[in-house]
């Protein structure tokens, strides 16, 4: 356990009672402990990641982020605002790049109140720059789940039937302080096929229970910093589209990057579009991508055309969007008993050792985080997997 | 699945058990065999009910002749209904699996309120007719009396004699007077469970003062002002014992003596008026109470009936002494008693005095002997019958004071009366009040004991169960408390004995009013609404306790910071007002603006409201509840344990405030999937004596780390222990360790840890 790297400094935890750690393991099968279900539960959605399922590609999500006086508490360091906004950041960049061609919004709520952060868009910059700024905001009164809600819904609502609707809320109060009923609310976002999520920061709270059941999202509370990223992490993979969502096919243009030789007389420097609305970020650039329909000049990709509405992406981007259709395949559970002779890890060395769950398998448990997603592309390739092979019932909902 | 329990084929109407009903039922199978007594104590939520169903009717079926009939004893309707409803499950069950036609007969009696369908007409039809078989819940009976036109309630009394099952309230079989009429012929070879047998108290004082007529009536307006006026004894009642005292004690009034005044003046006009138009009758009636009460006194040794503790042996052998056997001597006699009774109550002091005493006063002032005021109960109901009076209702006070006449002749022991010419709160208003209180709960369920073959008393708060034998003197032949398997320990029980500035806590008398304590449990009440989600429910001693501190906290502005959490709720002494802020608690529950319910230990909702799930997350018990030690009747009452059972005052007091902490905190554990906090927020619940006390599968996840917190070390454990609960849990994590299926149960392994989940007593 003290190896775990990502672990919070011991004394930046709670009071710790390691005695009754220790007497819990004593006891064995009786009661099994709630760290031992978390890693059943986390093995069952491992495996089940494997199952044929449609994804959708395409996501609208909207982050709604609590900025309420209970925001404030230390039990997250240095407070639990700059603890979240601090991984909301690397959430964003990760999000970006495994969603490519998606979009995300950011609102927080404080003081019975809700407001946008950011509006919808694919833009990661922007978004890590009003998170980077939002860390100076006091915290103040309740959250008003009902208004962040409402806020999100309106926005969402106009979103295509083709692209996920999504909401996440992180909550950090036990209490929420609404101007109508919430239930009513709920029923509205599910019909809309709204997905809302929550992580919740300090206990469960019935109503987000309700919420997440009715809409189909999913609910977690933290245990630790650690365990809060890795729940973040979650909301990075696409999640399953209903199936009664529409598919539909999507023009998208694929611009070349094109660079202007200095030496070249005609070229000019030109304003990119997307600058055309914040003032911040020089303006004036030679090269670009250029819209294949209207010749609209953008800096950077993945992008809406502002003149023809075009989807402008770029074929990587897609290609890792596509990666989420085709996971690499499951661990082989071998147990130990059977590794006679070599009972090191092939990737990190380290000796596996007997019976504790976590290591069952021949790749210990350090290394398995390692392997994280950016790896997978190249271990199925190397394990000679066609990556297409099973792509045969996977239904593409974007072309 | 089917079950093998002890060699017995039992149906089970679930595909998972838990491992404690399988030795439950072990248990129970045993009990059965040996013919005796239980005391079985097991948590709320575990499946008690379908336990008990399904292994007694499996022995029904298995040995027909052996137990011929079970008698399910519960509290309210709707928990009747609940029991009925599982019957349902597990008939339907066996239909399927054994596929034939089982000609099983169980249905559930309530009072005649719940069962009438005309209101307006009077209706007996149906009384003879045997039910069809199958299983009958109050709607069921009502459906069928509306078709056939026969009315519910008699049709139910009368199938009760053959049905299998009955399902009711406890009052049909303790208090005297009702049992007489109900279950007074059923079959000795019947098995007794008494449900949730630790609180049965507080309805029954109620019912007493109406006259024991409850099935039959509606509630008679004079004496529900009789009640409100003895409301404050209500504080004073114990718990299971309870209700057995409860249905023998009487309190008299100076309304009660007025009315009574009325009847007995009704009486003898009506004697008058059938003197002069049928004089044969009474004669008639002369003529069969010299002959005594002979059938009655057959009737009970052939063992036909029930006995009724008001009716005692002796006096079954005499016939009615010659000077209340004509009806105008006895209308004379009873003036005559009335009368001593009155200058009885004109007194300017509290009198304590035992039954011997008060009959030797009796009869030195208006020179009543013993013998005729034993007769006295059995006298009036035969002058009632035979003067052919329909409306008993109105004779209600003056049936309360011949019972309350025959009571003190009968029993010289167990007894004792209190005459208090005020009440304590107001002692310059008159209001002279009776006690004749019961000081023996064995008394009113020695005839249950002693008639069925099996009775069970199980409840998911019986701790310590050695207590209950004694003060109720039978001799269980199994009493075992059963704990919680649980996959993941959803219980915390957190002993808070300090503030964060070091003050002890206590409710105790000499640090109550206390300014640090009391800021210290507001300050716990604040932190915990910050991290505690949704309800919490914090129970306090008492009314007046509660109304100091509450007021305390508003003059400190704690409550004001609470609010910034949480809504506050408070219960209060009015029906009506609790019952609305019950349902605003659970409102605001819902909805996720959290709310906290401020209520009193012995009161409405410690005693019958469960807090499921989100409704109580945490239950704080500030203080713990000792009952009010200054109460005369429970003086007496300490005295009389002390002398006749050798039980310790202190011991005593200890058992009955933890049963009560016990039942307080128990309300926010309703099953394996519920999970809550227990806060106890007094210094004394960390000595072993208190602790030890508490129900085991409450004790077992105390232990040495949280005895003795201050406030913050609360706080942050909460806070740990409630992020645990809040992981995904479901059933598939249960399986194999709290819920198994039946492969699982039959690995020789689990059932050698089955073995060891009851723990013998």
């Amino acid at each position: 356990m003290d190896e775990e790297p990502e672990r919070a400094k011991r004394w930046e935890g709670g009071y710790e009672r390691t005695w009754e750690v220790l007497k819990e393991d004593e006891s064995g099968s009786l009661t099994a402990t709630v760290e031992e279900i978390l890693y059943q539960s986390k093995k069952r959605r491992v495996i089940k990641s494997h199952e044929q399922v449609r994804l959708g590609m395409m996501r609208h999500l909207y982050f709604v982020i609590d900025c309420s006086r209970s925001m404030d508490d230390q039990d997250l360091k240095p407070n639990r605002l700059t603890s979240t906004l601090k991984l909301m950041e690397t959430f964003v960049d990760e999000y970006f790049d495994q969603n490519p061609i998606s979009q995300v919004g950011i609102i927080i709520t404080k003081n019975k109140r809700a407001e946008k952060l950011t509006e919808l868009s694919g833009n990661p910059k922007k978004h890590i720059d009003a998170l980077k700024k939002a860390v100076d905001t006091p915290c103040v009164g309740e959250p008003s789940l009902y208004n962040a809600l409402s806020l999100a819904l309106n926005n969402l609502k106009h979103m295509p039937g083709h692209t996920s609707r999504e909401i996440l809320i992180i909550l950090s109060s036990l209490t929420t302080c609404d101007p109508a009923n919430i239930y009513e609310l709920i029923t509205t976002l599910k019909s809309l096929k709204v997905r809302v999520s929550v992580i919740g920061l300090s206990a469960e709270v019935r109503v987000c229970t309700v919420l997440t059941r009715e809409t189909g999202g999913s609910y977690h509370v933290i245990l630790d910093e650690s365990h809060f990223k890795e729940l973040l992490m979650l909301h990075v993979k696409p999640p399953p589209a209903s199936s009664s969502s529409e598919c539909s096919l999507i023009r998208m243009g694929f611009p070349q990057h094109t660079v202007a030789s200095l030496s070249d007389q005609d070229a000019k420097p030109s304003f990119s579009m997307s600058h055309l609305d914040s003032s911040s970020g020089a303006g004036l650039s030679l090269g670009g991508y250029f819209c294949p329909q209207c010749h609209a000049k953008y800096t950077e990709l993945p992008v809406e055309c502002k003149v023809c509405g075009l989807t402008l992406v770029s074929a990587p981007h897609l290609a890792r969007s596509f990666h989420h259709l085709f996971p690499l395949q499951a661990f082989l559970e071998s147990p130990t008993e059977k590794l006679l002779k070599n009972r090191f890890c092939q990737a990190c060395q380290r000796e596996l050792e007997d019976k504790t769950p976590v290591e069952k398998h021949t790749w210990s448990q350090t290394t398995e985080k390692a392997s994280n997603r950016r790896m997978t592309l190249k271990t199925a390739e190397k394990n000679g997997e066609p990556s297409n092979h099973n792509s045969g019932d996977a239904l593409l909902l974007i072309w | 699945m089917k079950l093998n329990i002890d060699g017995l084929l039992v149906y089970f109407p679930y595909d998972y058990i838990y491992p404690e009903q399988y030795s439950y039922m072990l248990e129970l199978k045993r009990t059965l065999d040996a013919k005796g007594h239980g005391v079985l104590e097991m948590p709320s939520g575990t499946g008690k009910t379908i336990s008990l169903l399904s292994l007694i009717v499996a022995y029904q079926r298995a040995f027909p002749l052996e137990v011929t009939k079970l008698i399910y004893c519960s509290r309210t309707v709707p928990e009747i209904e609940k029991v009925v409803e599982e019957l349902r499950k597990l008939m339907e069950f066996y239909a399927k699996e054994t596929e034939e036609v089982n000609n099983f007969l169980a249905l559930a009696l309530s009072s005649r309120k719940n069962l009438c369908i005309h209101p307006e007409e009077f209706d007996a039809v149906g009384r003879q007719v045997p039910l069809p078989a199958g299983v009958y819940n109050l709607d069921d009976l009502k459906d069928l009396g509306r078709r056939k036109g026969w009315c519910p309630y008699y049709l139910a009394r009368y199938s009760i004699l053959h049905a299998n099952i009955v399902v009711y309230s406890y009052h049909y079989l303790l208090d005297p007077k009702i049992a007489d009429l109900v279950s007074k012929e059923l079959a000795k070879k019947s098995v007794v469970v008494f449900d949730e047998a630790h609180n049965i108290g507080k309805d029954l004082q109620r019912l007493w003062l109406s006259g024991m007529s409850e099935p039959f009536l509606a509630f008679p307006e004079g004496l529900k002002k009789d009640f409100k006026m003895s409301k404050r004894l209500e504080k004073l009642l114990f718990s299971t014992d309870n209700v057995c005292i409860d249905s023998m004690s009487v309190n008299i009034t100076r309304r009660t003596l007025d009315r009574c005044q009325n009847n007995v003046d009704t009486l003898q006009n009506t004697i008058q008026r059938i003197k002069e138009t049928d004089a044969a009758k009474l004669r008639e009636e002369y003529r069969r109470l010299v002959e005594g009460l002979k059938e009655a006194n057959v009737a009970r040794e052939t063992d036909v009936y029930l006995a009724n503790p008001v009716l005692p042996d002796e006096i079954l052998k005499e016939a009615v002494p010659g000077s209340i056997r004509t009806a105008e001597h006895f209308v004379g006699f009873l003036r005559r008693f009335l009368e001593y009774l009155k200058s009885r109550l004109r007194v300017q002091h509290v009198v304590q005095e035992s039954a011997p005493q008060f009959l030797k006063d009796i009869f030195d002032k208006v020179c009543i002997d013993r013998k005729p005021l034993r007769f006295c109960a059995e006298r009036l109901q035969s002058l009632l019958r035979t003067l052919e009076i329909t409306d008993i209702s109105d004779f209600s006070a003056v049936t309360l004071i011949s019972n309350f006449a025959t009571l003190v002749s009968t029993y010289s022991q167990g007894f004792t009366i209190i005459i208090e010419p005020f009440e304590d709160r107001t002692p310059t208003i008159a209001n002279p009040v009776l006690h004749f209180s019961c000081m023996d709960p064995s008394i009113a369920i020695k005839p249950v004991f002693q008639r069925f073959q099996s009775v069970i008393i199980t409840s998911g708060t019986l701790s310590p169960v050695d207590i209950y034998p004694r003060i109720l003197d039978f001799r269980p032949v199994t009493m075992a408390s059963f704990t919680m398997t649980l996959a993941r320990t959803c219980l915390c029980p957190l002993i808070v004995g300090r503030g964060n500035d070091q003050v002890a806590l206590s409710s105790k008398f000499e640090t109550r009013e206390d300014f640090a304590v009391i800021r210290n449990y507001g300050n716990l009440l604040l932190e915990m609404s910050a991290v505690v989600p949704d309800g919490i429910v914090a129970f306090f001693t008492s009314y007046v306790y509660m109304e100091n501190i509450v007021a305390s906290w508003y003059e400190q502005g704690i409550l004001e910071n609470i609010q910034r959490n949480k809504l506050i709720f408070i219960e209060t002494q009015d029906a009506a007002e609790t019952s609305m802020a019950l349902e605003k608690y659970q409102e605001a529950c819902e909805n996720g603006r959290g709310a906290i319910l401020l209520s009193v230990a012995r009161g409405k909702v410690s005693e019958g409201i469960d807090f499921v799930h989100h409704f109580g997350r945490a239950v704080i018990m500030f203080g713990v509840p000792y009952v009010y030690t200054q109460s005369r009747i429970l003086k007496a009452r300490l005295e009389y344990l002390r002398d006749q059972f050798q039980i310790r005052e202190n011991d005593f007091l200890t058992f009955d405030a933890m049963r009560h902490a016990a039942q307080c905190v128990g309300r926010a554990i309703r099953g394996k999937t519920d999970y809550g906090l227990m806060i106890f927020a007094d210094k004394r619940y960390a000595r072993a004596d208190k602790r030890g006390k508490l129900p085991r599968w409450i004790q077992e996840h105390i232990n040495d780390g949280s005895l003795n917190l201050t406030v913050d070390e609360a706080v942050q454990l909460s806070k740990h222990f409630l992020r645990q609960m809040a992981q995904p849990f479901s059933q598939v994590d249960q399986l194999g360790l709290s819920l198994l299926t039946l492969e699982q149960l039959e690995s020789p392994e689990m059932l050698k840890k089955i073995a060891q989940i009851a723990h013998q007593t």
